[in-house]
């Protein structure tokens, strides 16, 4: 009983040693493959935001939620202006397994359930994209003459409707 | 010597109209600039200095246009799954006939965005709240699903996220397993536009929506209320919803 | 004096059996959880109309069975009456096991069911919800102490305090279960103050239902002596609790009907309803409540056990019934927004909305019926809890000692 105790011992301590070695030499996790982002660099510096992007965006979640504070620059919304593309550009690298956030996080076997809810790419039309500005969506109105327009801006009061 | 010249009407004319076209320039661009930076800034919070509300105009509603509900279901990325009783459902046109008279309604029934909503008091973790300005929202980070809020609400305005959700619109987050309603497209909002509903309503001709500010005396609506009898729906729960109806 | 003695049950064959029949009906719920979590609630009958479904029925049945079976220690520790005094360990047990079973249930039903620290940690003190889960889990936190003062003979001193604290309590949580419904002002059929002390009597109704059932039924099966003594006592007092819940049932609908707002709901729930109508007046008052009261107190069947345990089943199954009229007949009936008028819409405003229960929906509740059972059978085989004997020469002599003291006294 006792040879058998030191055996047991002695594989449990080897099988520890080298789980390492055995899992790496499996290769069961593939790193991650993170599409290049756009712009120059990012909001915070690499380094804090690897360790703190998670304390950015709970607390930035919560005002923007609670107190309707919308800057960009902790905005989930807007590390998506960059770090994905959007929907209507090609599929490529859009799938989880080349997805920024979700790659890294299956890779370090971090569980999110953001993308339950948020979408995983941006949006052309989206606020903080550069392209469009509310003013613009205004002007699009190519159907609306331009006084009725100023008004309408102004809140003037026949086009927004319910009084007679 | 003392010449009396004669005025130049013409440049007299042409400084006129260069001065009127100037101001009304500056004026016109002045006036957009207005407009749009009438939108709170962003780094900003709410206060309850604002509150949002809408007019709604029954005698201007039909019976088959639905237009705004589309609108919302656009903007929001709202997709049927052909399931209509599990489908969410943000906004929905009633049709109403009273029983007495005989006479007959429609009207769009959404979120009403009370004063002292019932479904914020029954929330157990506060994932349903009210913000500042009279926005009642789901919190969808705390939401546990347990449905309370939609037994509450005396409106069923709410509706539950039976399935997966894939493609969400960026400004419009939603998911499986946590409850969901009218946000008054909070997002357009705070960036000073008008809810979809109201822009889609105002695009197919019938302008039966008013929305704005029911804290600033000068506002459209605030003047409405004030001038001509409008009623809250189940106005006897004392919940003062932020939407109000006229013709019923 | 016979001193009474508790043992813990001997295991067997029988004991196994029972326990993995038990665990194949909460591994099936189990598996209807996972069905239902993965692919999201519209595999199940609950929708945007009916939002709370069969779970929710299971669920609220065992939660308020559970501090109803509390009554028995309660009414030895707080009221004195010593023939209770040897139940009350199988009654505290059942409490937290009850509880423990419906709330298994409300919480694998959750749409977020991976939330749960969440439900414990952020608290809205508005909704009676959020006191719940606080009320809840103080239960079984005191009841816990209320056993551990019965169990242990250093800690037997505090057992009338602690049992007095934990009478309060369960009556302060069934009014909250009750009050769920009491606050929704949305709908008709739940806005009313009776509602958090019905839910009280119909606690005391069921909790002592169950406590009967499983009491003849752990005796039956470890073959140790139950006498009449204490069966026709507790029977008795059974016949009493289905009495008030029949005078609460009765108080609600003329209340109800008195006020012609209300006709419509009435109507639908006494008349016009369906299945609803059948379940309120066939299973609910006829077999739920008129039969076992027939059973009870009649001079024959009285005294057959088969006929009480058959009376104490018709309550649970009455019970069951009362619940579903009550969550799901409530929410069945249209919402009244627009008074006056006739509404349609593509949100079923003005219908009256239709509920099947699918499989999985069952399986979850079941499943939470198992779990009160086999954690029961597990605790009355590791501890203590169950008397040796509740024959009536043990109990008879109890009370005869009792009543010695106090002629000497």
């Amino acid at each position: 009983m006792k040879r058998f105790t030191k055996l047991f011992h002695t594989a449990v301590l080897v099988l520890t040693m080298s789980a390492p070695v055995l899992a790496a030499a499996g290769g069961r996790v593939p790193m991650p493959q993170l599409p290049e982002a756009k712009g120059d660099q990012c909001v915070e510096d690499t380094d804090v935001m690897r360790r703190k992007h998670m304390d950015y965006l709970m607390v930035h979640r919560d005002k923007t939620m609670r107190e309707g504070v919308r800057t960009p620059k902790h905005s989930l919304k807007e590390c998506l202006e960059c770090h994905a593309s959007p929907q209507e550009e090609a599929a490529a690298g859009q799938d989880e397994g080349q997805h920024f956030c979700k790659s890294c996080h299956m890779y370090a076997g971090v569980k999110i359930d953001c993308f339950e809810c948020h979408a995983t790419k941006p949006e052309k039309t989206a606020t903080f994209h550069p392209i469009v500005t509310p003013g613009m969506e205004y002007s699009k109105a190519a159907h609306q003459p331009a006084g009725e327009l100023l008004n309408r801006l102004a809140g003037a009061s026949e086009q927004t409707g319910a009084t007679e | 010597m003392s010449e009396q010249k004669h005025p130049d009407n013409a440049r007299r004319e042409f400084l006129t109209q260069g001065a009127k076209l100037a101001a009304g320039v500056s004026l016109a661009s002045g006036v957009m600039l207005y407009g749009v930076a009438q939108a709170k800034p962003a780094d900003e919070a709410v206060t309850s200095k604002v509150r949002w509300g809408m007019l709604i105009d029954t005698n201007k509603c039909t019976s088959g246009c639905d237009a705004c509900v589309k609108g919302c279901n656009d903007w929001n990325g709202l997709k049927g799954h052909g399931r209509p009783s599990t489908d969410a459902q943000w906004m929905r046109k009633v049709d109403l006939r009273n029983k007495a008279t005989g006479s007959v309604h429609s009207l769009p029934m959404l979120c009403q965005h009370c004063e002292n909503p019932p479904c914020v008091d029954v929330c157990p973790t506060g994932a349903s709240f009210k913000r500042p300005d009279g926005i009642v929202l789901v919190d969808k980070h705390i939401c546990i699903g347990c449905r309370y809020c939609m037994m509450a609400c005396p409106y069923k305005a709410r509706s539950f996220i039976h399935e997966e959700v894939t493609d969400q619109r960026p400004h419009a987050p939603r998911g499986k397993g946590t409850v969901e309603a009218c946000t008054m497209c909070v997002t357009r909002v705070d960036e000073g536009q008008q809810p979809a509903c109201v822009e889609a309503c105002n695009a197919d001709g019938h302008k039966a929506i008013l929305f704005g500010d029911l804290n600033d005396p000068n506002s459209e609506i605030a003047q409405t209320v004030k001038t001509y009898a409008t009623t809250a729906i189940r106005a006897d729960l004392g919940l003062n919803p932020g939407v109000r109806y006229r013709g019923i | 004096m016979k001193k009474v003695r508790f043992t813990q049950i001997e295991g067997g064959q029988g004991f196994w059996a029972l326990l993995a029949i038990l665990g194949a009906v909460i591994a099936a719920g189990l598996g209807a959880v996972y069905y239902m979590e993965h692919n999201g609630h519209w595999v199940t009958g609950m929708n945007n109309q009916i939002v709370w479904g069969m779970p929710h029925v299971f669920a609220i049945f065992l939660i308020v069975a559970a501090s109803g079976a509390l009554n028995v220690a309660s009414i030895g520790s707080v009221f004195g009456k010593s023939m209770y005094k040897p139940l009350a360990p199988l009654s505290g047990l059942l409490a937290i096991t009850l509880l423990a079973g419906g709330l298994a249930v409300l919480v694998l039903d959750l749409g977020r069911p991976d939330r749960l620290i969440v439900a414990m940690t952020k608290y809205n003190f508005k909704s009676i919800f959020a006191w719940n889960v606080i009320l809840y889990t103080g239960f079984m936190v005191i009841v816990g102490v209320y056993l551990w003062t019965m169990l242990d003979r250093s800690m037997k001193k505090f057992s009338g305090k602690v049992g007095f604290v934990a009478f309060l309590w369960r009556l302060i949580l069934t009014t909250g279960t009750g009050s769920i419904f009491g606050f929704l002002v949305s709908r008709q059929a739940f806005d009313e103050a009776i509602m958090a002390p019905m839910f009280i009597v119909m606690s005391f109704s069921f909790g002592l239902a169950v406590f009967l059932l499983v009491l003849m039924a752990a005796y039956r099966m470890t073959e140790r002596p139950l006498g009449d003594a204490v069966l026709f006592r507790l029977k008795n007092l059974l016949g009493v609790f289905v009495g008030g819940v029949l005078y609460f049932v009765l108080a609600y609908h003329l209340m109800n009907l008195y006020a012609t707002e209300h006709h419509g709901v009435e109507a639908f729930i006494l008349r016009d309803g369906g299945i609803f109508t059948t379940l309120f007046w066939v299973v609910q008052i006829g077999l739920g409540s008129l039969l076992p009261l027939a059973l009870l107190y009649h001079p024959s069947t009285g005294k057959s056990r088969s006929m009480i345990g058959t009376a104490a089943a018709l309550v649970i199954i009455g019970g069951f019934a009362q619940v579903y009229v009550i969550v799901i007949g409530g929410q069945a009936y249209p919402m009244t927004i627009f008074p006056g008028f006739e509404a349609t819409s593509t949100f079923a405003d003005g219908a009256i909305n239709a509920y099947s229960p699918t499989l999985a929906e069952v399986l979850l509740g079941f499943a939470g019926v198992a779990i009160t059972l086999a954690a029961t059978a597990v605790a009355l085989k590791l501890l203590r809890f169950l008397p040796e004997s509740l024959g009536d020469e043990q109990v008879v002599a109890k009370q005869d000692a009792t009543a010695a003291v106090k002629a000497a006294a």
